[in-house]
């Protein structure tokens, strides 16, 4: 049934906002078990999630850890999306970016959304 | 509505994978479902094991759309064994 759905799911919440910054997790987890296709998109604040080590930092209470979350999206097939303003506002580096995580710009992020079956934005 | 089996009925599925997601946060149960189905034959039984009442639901939905039959479950003591055959 979950065939040929594809959900893009936006983070724009940082790390100091746990449990606005792990839902989108929860629920790009939950949509890549159930076979949905799953994009991750992150802005804001919320590209500080695909700094390495940022995730294993991130708990909310009743939700499995991010890391865990992360890695399971991954290895589900789940891709990272990151905005690159976003970063270079930050003084992020790609390089100090999580396995998997691409710099994008808006013009992916809006082929991205014309393409998906459904949108979240967080 | 989630069927509720017994023993005996459990025993008819055959084989079965257990997968114990007991104390494992939303949405750990489906995702630890997810990953053990790769190892489970089509046609065959994993019983997950989940500390969380909510988890049923989520099953629910999830075998509906992974293409999966959710054939039940048996309560148990701090726990719930449900019992999914796999669809393809």
């Amino acid at each position: 049934m979950a065939e040929g759905k594809k959900f893009l799911i936006m983070a724009t919440h940082g790390p100091d906002n746990p449990e606005m910054a792990t839902l989108p997790f929860v629920m790009a987890g939950a949509a890549a078990a159930a076979d949905v296709e799953v994009v991750m998109g992150f802005q804001g604040d919320g590209v500080r999630l695909m700094q390495c080590g940022v995730a294993e930092t991130v708990t909310s209470p009743g939700f499995k850890p991010m890391a865990e979350l992360l890695q399971a999206i991954r290895e589900f097939g789940g891709t990272f999306l990151v905005g690159g303003p976003c970063i270079k506002s930050r003084a992020i580096s790609e390089v100090d970016l999580v396995e998997g995580a691409h710099v994008v710009t808006a013009g992916r992020f809006v082929a991205e959304i014309a393409s998906a079956t459904n949108t979240l934005f967080y | 509505m989630v069927t509720v089996l017994n023993d005996a009925e459990a025993t008819e599925f055959g084989k079965t994978t257990v997968v114990d997601a007991r104390g494992v946060a939303c949405p750990g149960p489906m995702i630890e479902a997810k990953k053990a189905m790769s190892g489970i034959a089509v046609g065959e039984v994993m019983e997950l094991w989940s500390g969380d009442s909510q988890t049923k639901e989520d099953i629910g939905y999830w075998t509906e759309m992974a293409s999966h039959t959710f054939l039940g479950v048996i309560p148990a003591r701090g726990y719930e064994r449900l019992f999914i055959r796999r669809g393809k």
